[in-house]
């Protein structure tokens, strides 16, 4: 698979901070998976090895948990909340508002690498329904009219 | 500062009473998930400023706090000023000025920043007299919104780790397992299995290792209780879990933390080190000999990380792929050793039964639900946020004078309970009193405690629809019943919301519930139908609609409903053009509005906005009567 | 040992057996897809469920669990065709259909249960995989784990890392051999073997030609049991008949050593 090319430094300075075994694993991928937005192949290479867990199983483990992707991510990533409280409170309405104005639907990227649009299971907010996260940052009682400005206003948190 | 002894402990405790005292008025600032959301890091900021500006800290000891989740979401960001008792809603950095002047040092309320009840309008100054807060009875919950998660003595203060000195200082392991026993306590988490009984079949069992767990993954959707305890008063979830440590002979603990709450794994960080530091965790807690620690692990994102086997298995660095329990986790669990697994909810509530008595509080709840319960009470209810109860209480109680009824006063249809695993209560079971055997007779189930309020607006094939998929995607895919019995269900009910239903979908509906019910491996498959059994069993006639008619009676369905605006009703106010997001409504200013069907995709865009109640939903089916 | 009753028969087991083992003591059928003996059972096709009722629980109180990982406890009664039992298993094989709509086990299997077409929605890519997990199970049962389920739910399949050419496969074939649908293809022959995109060398008898194992698969073994990979380079013919001439000529001079 074509990938670009990774500094495995940061998965070895994440490897130093674990047990070498593996119940390590997750823990271990998911500071992979924040290091470099993604779980790039040669890291997970590098995981197997060190942990002396199978690769196989690594990668069934990176397939099975819904934190991990296995390809690169945008560089914002725009969780729109598919809880029970939100979905009856217009959480589609959200997804198709987005898809709109990026392009782009669930698990999609834009072309140009800015965002990555996902549905994430209930954020545990259900009092400020519907939900939406830009980054970092939570919108709560959002609505499709104000999808731009929050696109707009990025992820980083000030909180 | 290490505590080591009996005596050192109630220092400590004095210490940290004698520190709040000297803060003469307090500021609490509602720091959780939800108000930070809605900025409330800037307004506590703002008030440490003014407060700093005007040497309040200095000459009255006026103090800025920031809290755990208060509950009240919906309103926040929220302020509570003590001793006066104040509750401010929604408030802005930039009314912070006038709340230092008017309140902090002149003693008079701002009015319209009072909460404003919606039953009759009228305005509670005090905290403890807002219906929402004022029914209510904290356990679990005692000190989130009162102590600063993030500060070890705010929490010594209120009485943390009561239990636990009781527990070490006093009792034996099975006196401590007695008190749990006689507090009739049922786990939290959804299964409401006894805590007593599950720590006893650990205690019995054989092996030198074992582990006591907490298991944070709060997956039901809706549910948010159990982030509100981690973020907001960890300290609770650690005592109850060194107590159940001492009670079974753990030595070694995790507690497992859904990867969707980064601020509950911050904050629970936090205290473990202030824990350990303080001799309350880790090597000879509190002097005694006894040895505990604990780490913390993030889910990967995996609902079914939420069934005990698959956590564990998850801890172990797996898939999370339950396992049969034809033998009990507490004789092999993690790493095939002894393992207790609770809710935090469940370990919440140890501290205040050891600190108070089993007996205690078994006087609260009913014959066999004893003991208070958290809720998340959420949808299309005007009062959104958390409460915690008495076991008893009714649903009626809950939605109406808590919650201050349905949103925009439209007619209530149905209380989901439960989440994926829980059913639909409709208006006649109103009066239900809240315990596990009352809500599992209705169809129901306690879940981890989530209530979501529906209105008319809401379609129930629909409702059961969106659990399906849910669970479809959060399926680990072993057992055929429950990874081929969901594709194949979801199918059946994407079919019935679009107008494809058949006759005999109902029977093998049924037909394919009740082999997933009885042959799935776990509880995810084996509760999957319960949405559909229940909205089944009190909405059948919506399902009729659907399959014979083509018609969804609450005008939700997409592919089933169209839109029409009333002529004699619209008075050309224009604010449904603006809503249509394809632009489908032509009109001018004044005139009659039109809705063009070939281009509406039915969202309810317009219907929610309208302010005169000038479009109304009918069955696509007619247009295409019309059309012949 | 543990007396129970299976069908009304009366057997007894071990301890330790399961309810699957006492099924077959009692000489009664019961179908599995995901159990083979040796492995650890599994639990996950859910076809041989059973109705069991064990001591004190109320008379007609019984609980439906796989026979194939429940223990058996003294005085269970186990019923392995109640209606409900019956039903169960149909739907299973019903929905398996529905996965596997061309696969002939399936098929027959359905089929003997009253099923000839699915009642579900069929495929639209049509699989032989079961996903009973039995290659993946026997691939770290042998110690090597090449292999592993991808993903979950129903998008769940079984493929090597990164679906390519896994590093880790000694080329041994148990997965194919294992597998009851004969879904994993391979190619083999005395110069080489093919499967899930990797080609193995095989060892060859250095007298017949014939290829006996692939290199990878012997130095597995070396590593694992200390059997030099040099052993696995005679076939089993070459050997046979190397013993046949050991003992004959060992025989040989016992004859004449000690007379008739």
């Amino acid at each position: 698979m074509a990938q670009p090319c990774v500094d495995l430094a940061l998965t070895d300075e994440i490897l130093e901070r674990y047990p070498r075994a593996e119940p390590s694993l997750i823990q271990v991928l998911q500071d992979v998976q924040r290091a470099y937005n993604y779980l790039p192949c040669d890291a997970l290479v590098k995981v197997a090895e060190t942990l002396e867990v199978p690769l196989a199983k690594v990668f069934s483990v990176s397939t099975f948990y819904k934190a991990f992707a296995l390809d690169p991510q945008g560089e914002t990533i725009v969780k729109v909340c598919t809880g029970t409280a939100c979905h009856i409170r217009g959480a589609d309405m959200l997804v198709e508002e987005l898809e709109r104005q990026l392009g782009v639907g669930p698990d999609q990227t834009t072309e140009d690498f800015k965002f990555t649009v996902k549905t994430v299971n209930c954020v545990g907010a259900c009092a400020m329904a519907p939900v939406v996260i830009v980054g970092e940052k939570y919108w709560g009682s959002a609505k499709p009219s104000r999808v731009e400005k929050y696109l707009a206003e990025g992820g980083r948190d000030e909180n | 500062m290490r505590i080591e002894s009996r005596a050192d402990f109630a220092a400590a405790q004095t210490a940290a009473r004698e520190r709040n005292a000297a803060r003469r008025q307090q500021v609490l600032v509602c720091c959780g998930t939800g108000c930070l959301a809605s900025g409330s890091k800037k307004v506590a900021e703002a008030f440490s400023a003014e407060i700093a500006a005007r040497g309040l800290d200095a000459e009255v000891g006026t103090f800025v706090k920031t809290t755990g989740c208060h509950g009240f979401c919906e309103r926040g960001p929220l302020v509570v000023l003590q001793p006066l008792g104040i509750l401010y809603t929604r408030v802005k950095p930039g009314q912070v000025p006038r709340i230092v002047e008017e309140t902090l040092i002149g003693g008079e309320v701002v009015p319209h920043m009072l909460y404003k009840n919606p039953v009759n309008g009228e305005r509670v100054e005090q905290y403890g007299d807002v219906p929402f807060y004022a029914h209510q009875v904290r356990v679990a919950m005692r000190n989130i919104g009162r102590i600063d998660p993030t500060d070890i003595s705010d929490a010594l203060a209120e009485g943390a780790y009561e239990g636990l000195a009781r527990a070490l200082f006093d009792l034996t392991p099975e006196q401590v397992l007695e008190e749990v026993a006689v507090s009739g306590q049922r786990g939290r988490g959804g299964a409401g299995f006894n805590t007593a009984r599950k720590w006893r079949s650990c205690r019995d069992a054989e092996g030198e290792r074992r582990f006591v767990l907490c298991n944070g993954d709060e997956g039901d959707p809706g549910a948010f209780k159990d982030r509100s305890i981690m973020e907001g008063d960890p300290h609770s979830v650690l005592e109850g879990m060194v107590i159940g440590a001492y009670a079974v002979g753990a030595h070694e603990g995790t507690i497992y933390v859904r990867d969707e709450y980064p601020l509950a794994v911050v904050n629970l960080s936090i205290a473990i080190d202030q824990a350990r530091q303080h001799g309350l965790l880790g090597v000879n807690i509190m002097g005694t000999g006894f040895d505990f620690d604990v780490s913390i692990s993030r889910g990967g994102g995996a609902f079914v990380c939420g069934e005990s086997s698959a956590l564990m298995r998850s801890l172990e660095g797996k898939t999370g792929e339950p396992r049969a329990k034809y033998v009990h986790s507490t004789a092999k669990g993690l790493f095939d050793a002894p393992t207790v697994l609770n809710n935090v909810e469940t370990w919440a509530g140890i501290g205040a039964i050891l600190a108070h008595g089993g007996a205690w509080f078994a006087a609260m709840g009913t014959d066999r639900s004893k003991g208070t319960k958290a809720f998340s009470l959420v949808g299309k209810v005007k009062n959104t946020g958390l409460v915690e109860l008495p076991m008893g209480t009714t649903l009626r109680h809950i939605i109406y004078d808590i919650g201050g009824g349905v949103a925009g006063d439209r007619p209530f249809k149905a209380v989901q309970t439960g989440g994926p695993s829980g059913g639909c209560i409709p208006e006649q079971l109103l009066d239900l009193p809240v315990d596990f055997e009352k809500l599992t007779e209705a169809g129901s189930m306690m879940g981890s405690g989530g209530m979501i309020v529906m209105d008319d607006r809401t379609c129930m094939v629909d409702v059961a629809r969106y659990f399906l998929a849910f669970l479809t995607e959060e399926s680990c895919g072993k057992c055929v019943p429950c990874r081929e019995g969901l594709t194949q269900m979801l199918q059946i009910f994407d079919d019935l919301c679009q107008g494809r239903g058949r006759p005999g979908d109902l029977e093998r509906i049924e037909r394919l519930a009740r082999a997933m019910q009885l042959g799935s491996l776990c509880e995810l498959g084996k509760s999957a139908p319960n949405p559909v059994l229940s909205t089944l069993r009190y909405f059948r006639s919506e399902y009729e609609a659907h399959i014979n008619d083509r018609a969804c009676p609450a005008g939700i369905c997409r592919e089933l409903t169209a839109y029409e605006i009333s002529p004699d009703v619209c008075d050309g106010c224009h604010v449904c053009f603006t809503s249509c997001p394809v632009d489908a409504i032509t009109g001018t200013v004044k005139e009659l509005h039109t809705i063009h069907h070939d281009a509406c995709i039915s969202c309810g865009a317009c219907f929610d906005v309208c302010p005169t109640g000038a479009i109304r939903t009918f069955p696509k089916v007619e247009l295409e009567k019309e059309a012949v | 040992m543990a007396t129970l009753s299976v069908d009304g028969r009366r057997v007894e087991v071990a301890d330790d057996a399961t309810i699957l083992d006492a099924v077959r003591a009692a000489g009664v059928e019961l179908p599995t897809l995901c159990h083979f003996d040796g492995l650890e059972p599994w639990g996950g096709c859910r076809l041989c469920v059973v109705d069991m009722w064990q001591q004190g629980w109320d008379e007609d109180w019984f609980k439906m669990v796989t026979a194939c990982n429940h223990p058996v406890a003294d005085g269970m009664r186990v019923l392995t065709h109640s209606e409900r039992v019956l039903e169960t298993r149909a739907v299973v094989l019903d929905l398996l259909l529905a996965r596997c709509p061309h696969t002939p086990l399936i098929r027959r299997l359905a089929a003997e249960h009253g099923i000839d077409e699915t009642s579900f929605v069929p495929n639209e890519e049509p699989t032989d995989c079961i996903l009973c997990g039995l290659c993946t199970r026997v691939c770290d049962h042998i110690g090597v784990s090449a292999i592993s389920s991808v993903g979950r739910g129903w998008g769940r399949e079984i493929a090597p890392p990164f679906d390519e050419p896994p590093p880790d496969c000694i080329g041994c074939l148990a997965c194919a051999e294992v597998c009851p649908t004969d879904c994993i293809p391979y190619e083999t022959s005395n110069v080489t073997r093919t499967i899930w995109g990797r080609t193995f060398e095989m060892l060859r008898d250095p007298v017949t030609g014939e290829g006996m194992i692939t290199r990878a698969q012997a130095e597995h073994f070396a590593t694992s049991s200390g059997v030099p990979a040099s052993y696995f380079e005679r076939s089993d013919a070459v050997k046979r008949r190397q013993l046949a001439g050991a003992f004959a000529a060992l025989q040989a001079a016992t004859v004449e050593e000690g007379g008739s």
